[in-house]
């Protein structure tokens, strides 16, 4: 018999298969070796930048001119730098930039490109089309070419390069949404809300929203990783934090200039963006394998 | 056919004009005044009056949209403006650097897609073997690899250590054929990778689909040999996604040319992009966004043509 609408032992009804759903859930990412693998990397790499001054051997932007480009040792695991800094210590500290802007940007991305989406999907209309063919016009534009753009325009500066990488994910996030809005928002029980006299922004909150919860999750996961790229980019060409903030862009690019005598000056920074975006990637392939019941039933 | 190609590119203009006023609005965002910074570079004493004048001619004291339309319609008659460092048309200057960015671009495209298609059919088609965990941990990696980290690799073991190929530069291939494809190959396979990897996964994912179709367990069940079932019925239908990553990428790797060419010294679009970033030569920026929007947009079209011949279904819409 199916709960009617006066039955008092509602919510706990709700409640009950949506902590067995949860659990099983987190069982099935559990047992997803590469989400778990990919969960690990985004931990320790979120770890390492909160517990900088702690991990760090050395300031980050401690010079010593004794210890020029020297190859790693004892007391520089990952050698120094053209101006005799610790690379580690630069690298965990460039863990905050590289990451902080990345992360930041995505939560940015996500807090305008989701009412946007919820909006315009549910108004549609003359509007709705308008609006996709604004942001279709904005994703013709190649991804890093626009942040490199918006980057210009802004000047130099985390805060300038957050914007930037934002404004390149924004519609990415709107587009999901919509999609979303679109599929639901003709449903009986959106209906059925409407009728009892929901207001339509609690509509758009308790109804509409959480189908599009999940794309968004996974798809914010994937865009870290893309942030961290462009991220790495801007800081490569220049654009990125002001000197002498480390960031594994503008170590990378410097870096690059002694290639040949101290190539771990250029590798160990593009292995922490390597690394950083296979955790990110990873585990937003298990999310989607795991939010996504036709994919997980393929594993 | 012909009515659909028509079509579609009658569809693509909207996106190009708006992608113009985007990228137009951006130029006039850009800290500074366009004539004060031509006087700089000048390095002469130039009178508030004439700069005023300048203003005028330059039509910067118009309204926005008057500015936009004279823009435009300079645009159209192929003038990008003047290079504020070079003062030589933005136009001659994008076009010297065309070359180098195709060639790299289309060659590690090609590689890609010679490399992706067969490796995500066989993963595909051997769901759970070795060979499949080996083509899936593959493209992981090589999808997270950053270009500064498969091209500082290449460079420091293929270019320094073994002196194999030069490790920066570009010669024509109207040069010299061979030293031309020797300084293509390093900074192509770095674009490869990532691309060979993005493709492999999506070919592995929509080969799986197709796999469970029931068309295709009737042609297993017809007693058909699987590299048969493969090539005669899956392969045209697994490759529709396929074929849209692969275009919409190759606008991808003419903006992935900003970084490889950084890397690699090669005097291409991309790094003509970031010389103008570096230097504030805007009119110059402004030449390469619009160049590259415009090979997006093409890429796109050219996915639709594709799609209207692998699914004639699709010119009905």
């Amino acid at each position: 018999m199916y709960p009617s609408a006066i039955d008092p032992n509602l919510p706990r009804a709700i409640k009950q298969p949506l902590r067995a759903r949860f659990e099983r859930a987190m069982r099935h990412f559990a047992r997803h070796r590469l989400a778990m693998v990919g969960l690990t990397l985004v931990l320790v790499q979120i770890l390492t930048a909160a517990l900088a001054p702690l991990l760090a051997p050395y300031a980050p932007n401690a010079i010593d001119y004794r210890a020029m480009l020297n190859g790693p040792t004892a007391a520089h695991l990952l050698g120094t730098d053209d101006l005799g800094r610790d690379i580690l210590s630069r690298l965990i500290y460039g863990a905050r930039v590289s990451m902080g802007v990345s992360v930041a940007s995505v939560f940015v991305a996500i807090a305008a490109g989701v009412p946007f989406g919820l909006i315009t999907g549910y108004i549609g209309g003359a509007l709705d089309e308008a609006l996709m063919r604004v942001l279709d016009s904005v994703m013709a534009l190649p991804a890093l070419v626009l942040a490199l753009t918006i980057a210009t325009v802004l000047g130099h500066g985390v805060f300038n390069g957050m914007i930037a990488i934002a404004v390149v994910l924004i519609p990415i996030f709107t587009r999901i949404v919509r999609g979303q809005v679109l599929s639901v928002k003709h449903n009986d029980y959106v209906q059925a809300a409407h009728s009892v006299g929901v207001p339509t922004y609690l509509v758009l909150l308790r109804h509409i929203l959480p189908n599009a919860i999940n794309p968004v999750i996974v798809q914010g996961s994937l865009a870290i990783g893309f942030a961290i790229i462009i991220e790495s980019s801007l800081s490569f060409i220049g654009l990125g934090a002001e000197p002498p903030t480390p960031t594994w862009g503008s170590m990378v690019q410097i870096g690059f200039q002694y290639l040949e005598t101290a190539p771990w000056f250029v590798l160990a920074p593009a292995t922490m963006i390597f690394l950083a975006v296979l955790g990110f990637n990873m585990l937003g392939d298990g999310l989607r394998d795991l939010l996504d019941p036709v994919s997980r039933s393929r594993h | 056919m012909a009515r659909y190609i028509v079509h579609r590119a009658l569809a693509a203009i909207p996106v190009l004009l708006l992608t113009s006023i985007i990228v137009f609005l951006l130029m006039r965002m850009l800290p500074g005044d366009p004539v004060l910074m031509i006087i700089s570079q000048a390095q002469t004493d130039v009178s508030a009056e004439i700069a005023e004048r300048m203003r005028q001619e330059y039509g910067l004291t118009q309204p926005l949209y008057m500015q936009y339309f004279a823009w435009l319609s300079r645009l159209l008659s192929g003038d990008l403006g003047r290079s504020i460092i070079s003062r030589q048309p933005a136009f001659d200057i994008l076009l010297t650097r065309i070359l180098p960015t195709a060639q790299i671009s289309l060659t590690a495209w090609l590689l890609a897609m010679l490399i992706s298609v067969p490796v995500g059919i066989t993963t595909a088609a051997s769901q759970g073997s070795w060979k499949d965990w080996l083509g899936t941990i593959g493209s992981l990696l090589g999808a997270a690899m950053p270009y500064f980290l498969t091209g500082g690799v290449l460079i420091y073991f293929v270019a320094l250590r073994w002196r194999w190929l030069p490790a920066s530069g570009y010669v024509s291939p109207f040069v010299d054929p061979v030293r031309s494809a020797a300084t293509t190959i390093l900074p192509a396979l770095t674009l490869t990778l990532w691309l060979a990897s993005t493709v492999t996964r999506q070919t592995r994912a929509s080969f799986i689909d197709v796999l469970q179709q029931a068309y295709i367990r009737t042609a297993r069940a017809k007693g058909l040999s699987e590299t048969r079932v493969i090539l005669w019925h899956a392969l045209k239908n697994a490759m529709l996604p396929v074929v849209t990553v692969l275009g919409i990428q190759l606008g991808s790797l003419f903006s992935g040319a900003v970084i490889t060419e950084t890397i690699f010294a090669v005097p291409g679009v991309g790094r003509l992009m970031v010389d103008g970033i570096l230097s504030r030569d805007y009119p110059m920026v402004q030449a390469v966004v619009l160049f590259l929007t415009l090979v997006v947009v093409l890429a796109n079209l050219l996915v639709d043509v594709a799609y209207g011949v692998l699914d004639p279904r699709s010119r009905t819409t």
